[in-house]
């Protein structure tokens, strides 16, 4: 193959299946997304819907597996039967953050099921990070569940909070008696934007908890599923000059939730070369 | 020959029937027949062959068996397996097998041969001391006598005693299933795609719960079918387990460590069956000196040895380097003494020696790996992509 080469990075995260193809440019270090797909899982096997997602960017693209010179996973990579290597979600969230951002000094993964904030150094490499735990009030499939109840589409989410003038945020820690609160919420008559605002807010004080105890350098990028939410952004960036009284710079890009499928395909170019030059070592 | 998928779940059904239904079958089909249940780690299984018996492999219930009776005898710092074993004895799994061997390896094993007295599970009870002293003309006489008295053991059963050539007969099968055993661990060194460790794992296993003949027979197709091309290379890191010979782990923590981008290219999960290295000698006036003496020059390093002369790191390490593997995982049961107190000593070396590693503690019946899948899957990126830490993003 030669210069530059493609490469997919699938990331089978709890909710979606998200696929990049990427354009991996070793000369120049310019790497493009070709295209990107993201399924959502529902109660699908995800094996099934890893396959429909990879044949759709191949077909797509009019490529073929062998096209493909790293078909790296991310996330439960086990669901991705012919790929070429795994890369832990961590490794491949914090490049996938350094490709959106790359003066990021840390990089907030917000997925569906935590959210997980990650120093890097200049090199993409985990210096150290800290994460929620199990908790699903600290997640993305929280915001999906209450956008649900409140019949929202979950890209209205982010739109409709920076609409709040007042924003009510749940007084449960637990996911369940926070949905509980939104019921009661809606029943006293708040409007949507301050509802949703105020649950951006509850997760968003969890996320500036996780940078203090992270000692998080700035610029932040945000990526993950919700790190394409704009009202979870401005919560982010509201609390953390509140509590902390400094001024975080976060950073967020419209393809947020590719990030670990983008890392695994960067990743994997760049494993793609070294693997070659090791077998070359070898011949010579 | 039959499908190698077929084979698979075969011994997989075999390594995980509670019920030791096939070990009952063969009792069944004939007269006089002796079935010898052994815990881990390793047990001279040729002598129980030779003297008309079976020998019958007990590695706990994992997470196929819930602990209700079991907990009831072990404090909550004694680590898991002697829970589940008398679990299994309890609800009568193990009323077809005669008697029970306990290796030496540890205290606990040691208190679980005197509870198997206590309630009097099986004809016999043997706690077997291995030689800690390498002389052949002490050690190697000392074992001798603690195989004769197993022996004596079966002879009250069914009157046999072996003779030579029936020994010598068994010792040239435990051979012939040690040297295939070997082979597909050779195979897996370089192509490791062929055969998932987990296969692997179910293939070993069963051999301890089925004739070795019939054993034998599968492992010839096995290696039949790995001997080509098949499978699917993956970009992996290959690594060495270690700590893991008592207490097994669950076969979805074995299967987590490769899912989370490793190849294991070396165990210690079953290390009963690969404990001798190489052949035993099959042709000799004296096969229990012969099994004595392969015992103490052949045999592979354990946390049950303690042979000053000969360094368990320095084996461990030229384990790693003969097999080609990248860096080690310590993976210890909880509450294992021998594992956890072998631990340091490894890691000391290995920081000298530069053999990267990792270390983290299981129990048999855990089913939730995503903390040892990170771990196992940073420690795996962390050597691909930050080996000569050279990595510079373009």
């Amino acid at each position: 193959m030669t210069n530059p080469i493609y490469t997919m990075g699938i990331d089978v995260g709890g909710s979606y299946v998200k696929g990049v193809i990427m354009k991996y440019d070793d000369a120049t270090g310019d790497h493009k997304i070709v295209d990107k797909q993201t399924e959502k899982i529902r109660k699908r096997d995800p094996k099934d819907v890893v396959v429909d997602a990879v044949e759709m960017l191949l077909e797509r693209n009019q490529l073929d597996y062998k096209d493909i010179a790293y078909l790296a996973s991310t996330g439960e990579g086990e669901m991705v039967i012919r790929k070429t290597g795994h890369f832990y979600s961590m490794t491949t969230h914090a490049r996938g953050g350094k490709f959106f951002n790359p003066e990021a000094k840390t990089v907030v993964d917000m997925g569906g099921l935590y959210v997980r904030a990650i120093k890097v150094d200049e090199k993409g490499k985990v210096m150290d990070y800290k994460m929620t735990g199990q908790c699903a009030s600290g997640s993305g499939q929280f915001i999906e569940n209450i956008s649900r109840y409140l019949g929202l589409a979950i890209e209205e989410v982010g739109p409709m909070s920076l609409k709040a003038d007042n924003p009510e945020v749940p007084s449960g820690i637990c996911a369940v008696l926070a949905e509980t609160d939104v019921i009661n919420l809606v029943s006293k008559g708040l409007s949507t934007p301050n509802i949703v605002k105020g649950i951006n807010l509850s997760i968003a004080g969890r996320v500036v908890k996780l940078l203090g105890s992270l000692k998080a350098e700035s610029p932040i990028a945000l990526v993950g599923g919700m790190g394409m939410n704009t009202g979870m952004i401005q919560a982010v960036e509201e609390l953390s000059r509140e509590k902390k009284k400094v001024d975080l710079v976060f950073t967020s890009n419209p393809d947020a939730i590719y990030s670990g499928a983008v890392g695994a395909a960067l990743w994997g170019g760049y494993r793609y070369y070294k693997l070659k030059e090791k077998e070359a070592a070898v011949v010579a | 020959m039959k499908e190698l998928n077929e084979l698979i779940e075969t011994c997989k059904n075999y390594a995980f029937d509670l019920n030791f239904t096939k070990a009952k079958e063969w009792k069944e089909a004939k007269k006089d027949r002796v079935l010898v249940g052994y815990m881990p780690i390793y047990f001279p299984r040729e002598i129980i062959h030779a003297a008309g018996g079976m020998p019958v492999g007990i590695f706990g219930g994992g997470d196929n068996k819930q602990i209700i009776k079991g907990d009831a005898y072990y404090q909550s710092y004694i680590c898991h397996i002697p829970r589940s074993i008398m679990e299994i004895a309890l609800d009568k799994h193990m009323e077809h097998i005669d008697g029970f061997i306990f290796p030496s390896i540890c205290d606990v094993i040691r208190n679980l041969s005197g509870v198997f007295k206590q309630q009097k599970i099986g004809k016999f009870v043997k706690y077997m001391d291995f030689p800690q002293n390498f002389l052949p003309e002490i050690g190697g006489v000392f074992y001798q006598q603690e195989m004769e008295h197993v022996l004596k053991y079966i002879k009250e059963i069914n009157g046999k005693t072996p003779s030579t050539d029936e020994l010598n007969h068994s010792i040239s099968l435990y051979n012939r299933n040690r040297s295939l055993i070997e082979f597909i661990y050779k195979i897996r060194q370089e192509f490791p795609w062929r055969l998932s460790i987990e296969d692997v794992y179910n293939i070993v296993r069963a051999g301890t719960v089925i004739p070795v003949e019939e054993h034998n027979s599968i492992l010839e197709e096995i290696c039949e079918h790995i001997k080509e091309n098949i499978g699917m290379p993956q970009d992996k890191i290959k690594v060495v387990v270690s700590g893991a010979f008592c207490e097994q782990p669950s076969l979805g923590l074995i299967r987590a460590i490769e899912e989370a981008g490793c190849y294991v290219v070396d165990d210690d999960y079953m290390l009963g069956s690969r404990m001798i290295l190489g052949d035993i000698d099959a042709s000799s006036n004296n096969p229990l000196e012969a099994i004595a003496h392969a015992y103490i020059n052949q045999s592979q390093y354990s946390s049950s040895i303690y042979d000053v002369h000969n360094p368990k790191e320095n084996r461990l390490a030229k384990i790693v380097k003969d097999r080609g593997a990248d860096g080690v995982i310590f993976a210890s049961a909880s509450f294992c003494d021998p594992s956890l107190l072998d631990a340091p000593i490894f890691q000391n070396a290995f920081d000298k020696m530069g053999i990267r590693y990792i270390a983290f503690q299981y129990s048999e019946n855990i089913n939730q790996y995503k903390v040892i899948k990170e771990q196992v899957g940073t420690f795996s990126d962390s050597i691909k992509l930050w080996e000569d830490d050279t990595t510079v993003l373009a």
